[in-house]
Formats: C-alpha cells, sequence, structure tokens
C-alpha cells in the first residue's frame, strides 16, 4: 500500500474508532439509572402543571437518534454542548482543564522516564544481583495508583506527581528491562566489549539506536497509561483536571461532558497508537 | 519463585483468611462502638476502623472476596476472549475484521476510565453483594479485548500449521479440529491470560472502589478499604491502617510472580 493510502487508511480507522466511542457512551448513558431525572421535578415549588412540562420537555430528547443529533450538532457549534451538571459550555470547562491535566500528565511521564532510564541503565548492565536491585520497581509494580496516592495522602509525603512518576517508572522499566537485557547480549555488543569499547560508547552507538523504535513506541504507551490513571490520581488529589471532570460527570450523569472527554481520550490513544506503530514504513519499504 | 512455593504461599494466605472468618467473635459487619478507632488489641488484633469494625476480619474478608471475585471474573473473560479470538481467527474474513475493529474500540479508551464510565451506569444503589456481581461482572465484560488479541494472534499462527492443512485433509470435522488440535495448543496461551487478568482485576477493583464505585458498604473489599484510608480523620492512628494495602501489595506480587512463572513456562 502507498504511503498516501496507509495514512488514509489509519485516519479512517481512528475516524471509525472516535464515532465508535462517542455512540457508546451516548448508548451507555442513554440507558443508565437517572440519566432522565430532572432536578427540577423534585422542586417542590413546580406546580403538577410545570412539573408535567418539563417532562414533556425532555420527551422529545429521551430517543437514541435525537440525543445523538442533538450532540452532533452541539460539535459543529463549536461548545460541544452544554453541561448538564454546571451549566456551561463544554468547551469552557474541559478547555481549562486539559491544560491542568496535559501538564501534569507531562510532569508525571518525564518524570517516570527519567527515573526508569536512570536505573535501568546501570541494572541491565549488571552481570548479577539484577532482580535484587529491581525489586523496588517490582514491588512498585503491584501498588494499585489509588493505594499509591492514598499512601502519598496518609503520610503526607508527595504529590499527584510523584505517584504519577512512580507508576510509569514502574511499568517501564519492567519493559526496559527486557528490552536493555537483550541488548547487552547480543552479538555486536559482546563484540564491541570485546573490544574494549567504554559502557557510555556501547549505549550511545550500538543500545540506544537499536532500540529507538521500541522505545518510542514505549513512550506513546506510557502516555496511555498515564492517562488511564489520571482518573483516580486527580480525584483522591482533587485536582481539577480532565480526569475529576470525567469523575464528576459519569456520577452525575453529564452526557455532553462525558462525550467530550471521551472522545479526547479516544482521540490521544489513537494519536499515540498512530505514532509507536511503524505499519507506514513498513508498507512503503 | 517456583511455581508451587508460590501456590502454596497463596493458599495458605487463603487459609488464614478463612480461618480468621470462621473463628473471629465478629462478623465483617459488626460494629464494635466502644472501640471506635481501637489500636491493636487482645480484642481486636489489627485494630478497628472508625466505625468500631474488626479490621483483621475485614482484611480477611476482603482477601477472599477479592480474589474469587477476580478469579471468576478472569476465567469469564478468558472464555469470551477464547471464544473471539479463535471465531476471529477460524471465522470469516469480514467477521475477522468486525471483531478484532470491536476489540480495537474497546481499546481505544484507556481501561480505568472505560470501566469506571461503564460500572457509575449501572444502578449504584443495589444491594452489596449485588453491587459486588455487578463490579466484577464489568470487570469480565470489559477485560476480553487484549487477551482475545493475544488469542487471536496465537489462533492464526496454528491456522496455516502443516498439521492443521492435514487434520483438514484427512476430514476432521471443524468441531473435532478444535477439540483434538486448537485448544490444546491454546492451553498454554489460555493459562498465562488467566493469570495476567488475576491481579489486573484485583488493581482495577481497588482503584474503582477507590473511587467509590466498587463493592458496597458494609461488604469489605480492597477498594473500599482504600476508600476508607481516604479519610482526615486516620492520620494519626495507628500503622494498622496500612494492614490492608499491604497485604493487597502482597497478594498482588503472589499472583504477578506465579503469571511470570507460567507465561515463561509456557
Amino acid at each position: 500500500m502507498s504511503l498516501p493510502g496507509a495514512i488514509a487508511t489509519r485516519v479512517g480507522r481512528t475516524f471509525l474508532l472516535m464515532v465508535f466511542a462517542a455512540a457508546g457512551t451516548i448508548l451507555l448513558v442513554r440507558f443508565a439509572p437517572g440519566f432522565f431525572s430532572d432536578s427540577r421535578e423534585m422542586d417542590a415549588r413546580y406546580a403538577q402543571a410545570a412539573q408535567s412540562e418539563i417532562t414533556a420537555e425532555n420527551g422529545p430528547r429521551q430517543s437514541v437518534a435525537s440525543i445523538a443529533t442533538h450532540e452532533f450538532r452541539s460539535w459543529l457549534s463549536g461548545d460541544f454542548g452544554e453541561s448538564r451538571q454546571y451549566h456551561v459550555p463544554v468547551r469552557e470547562l474541559v478547555g481549562a482543564r486539559v491544560r491542568v491535566s496535559a501538564f501534569l500528565l507531562a510532569q508525571g511521564v518525564g518524570f517516570g522516564w527519567m527515573l526508569a532510564v536512570g536505573a535501568v541503565l546501570p541494572i541491565s548492565a549488571l552481570r548479577s544481583n539484577r532482580i535484587l536491585w529491581g525489586l523496588p520497581f517490582t514491588l512498585l509494580l503491584a501498588v494499585p495508583t489509588a493505594a499509591m496516592a492514598t499512601v502519598c495522602i496518609l503520610a503526607g509525603i508527595g504529590g499527584p506527581v510523584l505517584v504519577l512518576s512512580l507508576l510509569v517508572a514502574a511499568r517501564e522499566f519492567k519493559f526496559l528491562r527486557g528490552m536493555l537485557e537483550r541488548a547487552w547480549r547480543s552479538p555486536h555488543l559482546l563484540q564491541g566489549r570485546a573490544q574494549g569499547l567504554s559502557p557510555r560508547a556501547l549505549v550511545s552507538l550500538h543500545i540506544i539506536p537499536n532500540v529507538a523504535s521500541q522505545l518510542c513506541a514505549l513512550t506513546t504507551l506510557s502516555i496511555v497509561t498515564a492517562l488511564g490513571a489520571l482518573v483516580p490520581i486527580e480525584v483522591i488529589f482533587t485536582v481539577p483536571g480532565v480526569g475529576q471532570l470525567a469523575w464528576s460527570a459519569v456520577m452525575n450523569r453529564d452526557l455532553p461532558v462525558l462525550v467530550a472527554v471521551s472522545l479526547l481520550m479516544a482521540c490521544v490513544v489513537a494519536v499515540a497508537g498512530m505514532i509507536s506503530t511503524r505499519d507506514f514504513t513498513l508498507g512503503t519499504a | 519463585m517456583s511455581k508451587r512455593i508460590t501456590v502454596a504461599i497463596l493458599l495458605l494466605l487463603v487459609l488464614g483468611a478463612w480461618l480468621t472468618i470462621r473463628f473471629a467473635r465478629y462478623n465483617y459487619a459488626f460494629q464494635d462502638r466502644e472501640a471506635i478507632m481501637a489500636p491493636s488489641t487482645t480484642e481486636h488484633w489489627a485494630g478497628t476502623d472508625e466505625l468500631g469494625r474488626d479490621r483483621m476480619v475485614r482484611v480477611a474478608a476482603a482477601i477472599l472476596i477479592g480474589l474469587s471475585g477476580a478469579t471468576a471474573a478472569a476465567a469469564i473473560t478468558t472464555g469470551i476472549a477464547a471464544c473471539i479470538g479463535m471465531l476471529a481467527a477460524f471465522g470469516p474474513r469480514a467477521l475477522e475484521s468486525v471483531l478484532m475493529f470491536l476489540s480495537d474500540a474497546f481499546l481505544s479508551l484507556p481501561w480505568l476510565f472505560l470501566l469506571m464510565m461503564t460500572r457509575s451506569l449501572l444502578p449504584l444503589t443495589a444491594s452489596p453483594p449485588q453491587t459486588a456481581i455487578a463490579t466484577f461482572l464489568v470487570l469480565a465484560a470489559l477485560g476480553w479485548p487484549a487477551c482475545a488479541r493475544a488469542i487471536w494472534r496465537g489462533a492464526t499462527d496454528l491456522r496455516s500449521t502443516e498439521w492443521m492443512i492435514q487434520g483438514r485433509a484427512g476430514g476432521l470435522r471443524d468441531r473435532q479440529l478444535m477439540r483434538l488440535h486448537i485448544v490444546p495448543h491454546l492451553r498454554p496461551l489460555l493459562l498465562p491470560q488467566f493469570l495476567i487478568c488475576v491481579p489486573a482485576f484485583l488493581v482495577a477493583e481497588a482503584n474503582l472502589g477507590a473511587l467509590g464505585l466498587g463493592v458496597g458498604e458494609p461488604m469489605p473489599s480492597w477498594g473500599a478499604m482504600l476508600l476508607e484510608l481516604d479519610n482526615s480523620t486516620l492520620i494519626g492512628g495507628s500503622y494498622w491502617v496500612y494492614l490492608p494495602i499491604a497485604l493487597l501489595v502482597v497478594v498482588l506480587l503472589i499472583l504477578e510472580s506465579l503469571s511470570t512463572e507460567v507465561e515463561t513456562h509456557a
């Protein structure tokens, strides 16, 4: 397949996945108990006739098709609809929080990678006790995000960035160690060692160029990992980001916000997936 | 660690949890109003929580509920994944494309976000056993895509093997091929997938519970206990408040070690 063809296929598939994610979200929320409850129906100040009007007003919006059409129109208008919970345009709500989450994500992934790479380079080069030195990361891998965040709060140390960094570091350490251990054992590296190349030269001249493409894939995977962990971290640490907004939206059946957040997440995952796969080059080679 | 030792430790832990519940003076929901946030005493070995419930009994019950729920959910998910993976590999091409697109669609959202969304849209005001069943069923229903992809990959490798072609040429029916050749060859792939799912589901339940979307009170679960811990009144309490987290980490380490061991030898 030609390069433009491969790109078009991939973009088309991503678009379809996003449509599927949006349709799935709408269906889930539409059939969730309590979706049609209107807070005004509980308000005793409204007379019976007014409450009937409110019910009738919500009536036409009950079919999946009308909900989907309404959502689609709000997306075309550019404000992505109005939040049922906060009564403000979703664009404003999400826009402000995206910056907070993106900053947290960047810090978490950045520090996590620094920690993982800093630990894995010397550990993978060791000839013995590699398992022992990697034990802290193995231990971290077994701690759920929420538990890590709770311990941080109880102990009064660290914050969301530390938890996210440790989570990313633990995940990446596992993959990086396997990758680098294989690289250190490869015949050309043994040859380089036998010829007396310094460890620094071996890493910069042989290891990094060999594992660069896998590192790229791992980086995008760590973004996806961190994205999933954003929800408990932001909720537990009360960080006003997209994760907390998503949690609040699902608890309050806030469909416009949910669809926007789902699409945002699906988009990030899809783009990360597109970057991490090398199908374009393989297809054209 | 050898597989036998790991399984033995896990069984000992389960036995210990069962014995704790069997011979405890209180059940996990009993509230001792005279011993709120009590430290370790002869009556309550690991102290009590903010409602006066015995922490040791609750942790023991959480081990049993968590492990049995996660194991059942992992079995269901592996079964679904095996069916989907094999259908995709041996069914018509169009079905393969549809099933793999479906798995991609599920994987296009972060796992915890998808879980949170699905779980929260189910009734939250059900009885505690119903919430436990709903939580683990959601895990089972949404855990299959990655597993199905791995099985599909393994099954497509089998599709073109010489012995499969020989079997087909010899007149074996699809059902016979499945029973005699495919399933036995996929078994080394299914067991590690199942074992990977168990700790993953325990972690997911803990995270969901911490968001208030897990097993309902007063039924103990790892998530419910994390939610309890996320309470400022506990700060300054005894170190026993960390017991649920410590035991959760131990259980997860054992399960991770077991799945790695099986995966390596598969």
